[in-house]
């Protein structure tokens, strides 16, 4: 994994895996694409880019990539029309899929086409590379959806009991504790924004104004975190939080 | 050139086609009323002269051709009025008794009845229709009458038929003229009012003459429609003010700090983070605006579907469940089971959102915020409670309108576009949001129309 941390928003966290993620950016707008690219590059990936449709879809059948961002409004062929192709043809790699503001962001439409997340510009660097790097790993771990126990250290939450424990030690959590819990373990080391958070758990779409998220954390952050020495659930600010695993 | 504009207008021309088919009629009554009047008169002429005629036949088969003759010199002597016309001529046309001194030259002896002009000593010319017979070898009996009064009467019906039709064709020619003249008035006016709001006078209108005419009801329509116009017009001003007021701000700010940072010998990252910072905010005031303008369009009516407002209730609540405990407010919820209504799920999930948040906001540690969900008929009711200050009468319509910040909110931060935004989902989903006084504080009222209950088998 080559999601280097070296982004100063990101911190840093020292991957120690070694294969390069390929990325393929299928962007028309100069300025945007650049700056994705430039910031994936600094975060370890190898960036690939097609400014068309067309040539976009060339590059995604010939070569091998971890992920693939496409914009919605892309000259001559349309980026929904892109991911269709792509999934007839038995193509599973993971996409995410940009939209301009102001544009109709009908994400059921860019999900229903195929696309694996959905992003509205302008969008923070650092949500898009969290969004990706979600979809790298799940693509990477697609393989053991069947665990049935997820653990991030020495915690461990039993999916089938529903039943978490810290270092042996039970540790009671409500129903949406639970689940905040498990979206944070399948994410075990990544940064999750709150807009993830909201979508992964409560199935909302908007960026609710306050800080509703971040009480919730706080709660579950003392649940599991407190009276142990090596806390796991981090705030990574201005972005999200971290669960280390 | 009036007059000819006048000509071009439709009432006019629809005067014209009326004037038209009017004189037609009156053309075929006068035709009718002429062919009945001088039909009858003629046959009545032509069956007194038959039976004339038939009555001097058979004196002649009874007496004789000498008979004949002083019958007829008789009844002309009778004749004051020397309206009939009487002559038995022998076989080269030679009169033997009669008023006629000579066989018409023009007649044709084959016929049985003609029609000639009888030249009296005098000069006067008589139209006379006569009957022909022939009495004995060789001679021809004429028997007729005097038909100049059938001849004028003709000649008056015929008169009176044109000047019938001219006179018609006249009367609604210069009332075609008035019709559009008056109607082309009224319009003109409507057309100078409409040019002069095209030069920019937004606030003329169209002069209502209180007839309740439709000239009257186009008028009203045509001045509701610019009402509605101009208060469109003066929102979009506001929000324009308001866009640009409320951006001008942050970007100023935001703009004399990245000169700080682009002057200073060792830029610091902290100051270009709260740039990015900043201009999030800008950016998230244009995010809400937006949204709102999508939800007024109505681009998410076509993805309504049924939804369970009380499912939205359970959710959102326990998403602010935590921020309110943490600041000693007890957050209540009440709502009846699965009240359904026919909506967006994320749009009235944010709603709700919007009205929680503020809720939460403006309410004091120690106090109280309720959400009731009920269901009354066919209208479901969501209400937020809070126990903060409440908003004044005369405010509350205000902050519903986009950029609204009551002066009390300005130390909170938020964009003054949370409620304007709840307004518009309600407003698409054929919803009213009421806001009252819950002494103390608010109460937001959100009431959508409710889908039936579904039935439960039995």
């Amino acid at each position: 994994m080559a999601f280097h941390r070296s982004s100063p928003l990101l911190g840093s966290t020292p991957s120690g895996v070694t294969d390069t993620v390929r990325i393929l950016v299928i962007e028309d707008d100069k300025d945007v694409a650049s700056f994705i690219r430039s910031g994936l590059v600094q975060a370890g990936c190898n960036v690939d880019h097609a400014s068309n449709g067309k040539d976009g879809l060339f590059l995604a059948t010939t070569e091998k990539y971890d992920a693939l961002i496409v914009d919605r409004m892309l000259p001559g062929v349309d980026g929904l029309t892109v991911i269709r192709t792509l999934r007839a043809s038995a193509n599973a790699t993971p996409v995410l899929i940009l939209s301009a503001l102001g544009e109709v962001d009908d994400r059921v439409k860019g999900l229903k086409a195929g696309g694996d997340d959905y992003l509205v510009k302008p969008f923070a660097f650092s949500e898009l590379l969290a969004r990706l790097e979600a979809l790298v790993r799940r693509a990477k771990g697609a393989g053991d959806n069947q665990t049935t126990v997820l653990r991030a250290a020495d915690l461990e939450m039993d999916l089938l009991r529903r039943e978490v424990r810290r270092a042996g030690q039970p540790i009671d959590l409500q129903p949406r504790e639970f689940q905040l819990l498990e979206f944070l373990l399948r994410h075990t080391g990544q940064v999750v924004t709150r807009t993830m958070l909201l979508e992964g758990v409560w199935d909302y779409h908007f960026d609710p104004q306050t800080n509703v998220i971040d009480v919730h954390i706080s709660r579950l952050r003392s649940k599991i975190d407190r009276g142990f020495d090596r806390p796991l659930l981090h705030t990574v600010r201005g972005v999200g939080y971290r669960l280390d695993g | 050139m009036r007059l000819r504009r006048l000509f071009r207008t439709s009432v006019f021309q629809l005067t014209l086609v009326y004037m038209v088919l009017f004189a037609a009629s009156v053309g075929a009554l006068s035709l009718f009323i002429y062919w009945a009047t001088l039909g009858y008169l003629e046959r009545q002429t032509s069956a007194t002269i038959e039976a004339e005629i038939n009555g001097l036949y058979e004196q002649f088969e009874r007496r004789g051709l000498a008979g004949l003759a002083d019958i007829i010199n008789e009844r002309v002597q009778r004749d004051a009025e020397r309206r009939s016309v009487y002559l038995l001529a022998d076989a080269i046309g030679r009169p033997l008794a009669g008023n006629v001194g000579y066989w018409p030259p023009t007649l044709d002896v084959g016929a049985e009845w003609v029609d000639f002009t009888k030249r009296e000593e005098n000069g006067i010319e008589t139209p006379v229709r006569a009957a022909l017979l022939r009495v004995g070898p060789g001679f021809r009996l004429l028997v007729g009458r005097d038909i100049r009064e059938l001849a004028d009467i003709r000649r008056e019906l015929r008169r009176a038929s044109v000047y019938g039709v001219t006179l018609t064709l006249g009367l609604a020619l210069i009332g075609g003229l008035f019709m559009a003249l008056s109607a082309q008035r009224r319009l003109a006016e409507l057309n100078r009012t409409a040019r002069q709001i095209i030069a920019g006078d937004l606030s003329r209108r169209a002069a209502v003459k209180g007839s309740r005419d439709e000239h009257d009801e186009l008028a009203i329509n045509i001045n509701a429609m610019l009402d509605q116009i101009e208060n469109l017009l003066a929102g979009m001003r506001h929000v324009g003010d308001s866009v640009a007021h409320d951006l001008r701000g942050p970007l100023t700010r935001l703009r004399n700090r990245l000169e700080t940072v682009a002057s200073a010998a060792e830029p610091r990252r902290e100051d270009l983070a709260e740039c990015v910072q900043q201009l999030d905010q800008v950016l998230e005031t244009f995010n809400a605006l937006l949204r709102i303008a999508r939800v007024e369009s109505g681009a998410y009516r076509s993805a309504f579907t049924a939804v369970d407002l009380g499912a939205i209730v359970r959710d959102v609540c326990e998403l602010y469940q935590a921020a309110a405990d943490e600041q000693r407010i007890a957050l209540r919820c009440e709502h009846e089971a699965a009240v359904e209504v026919f909506g967006d799920r994320e749009l009235l999930a944010q709603a709700l959102t919007n009205l929680l948040d503020n809720a939460v906001k403006y309410t004091p540690r120690g106090g109280t915020v309720t959400v009731r969900l009920t269901r009354g008929g066919d209208t479901a009711s969501l209400s937020v409670a809070d126990s903060g200050p409440g908003i004044a009468e005369a405010d509350r319509s205000r902050v519903l309108q986009r950029f609204t910040r009551l002066d009390q909110a300005r130390s909170q931060p938020g964009n003054g576009l949370g409620l304007a935004l709840v307004n518009a989902v309600t407003l698409q989903h054929h919803g009213r949001l009421t806001l009252g006084d819950n002494a103390p504080g608010l109460v937001v009222t959100l009431e959508v129309p409710a889908l039936a209950p579904a039935v439960a088998p039995l």
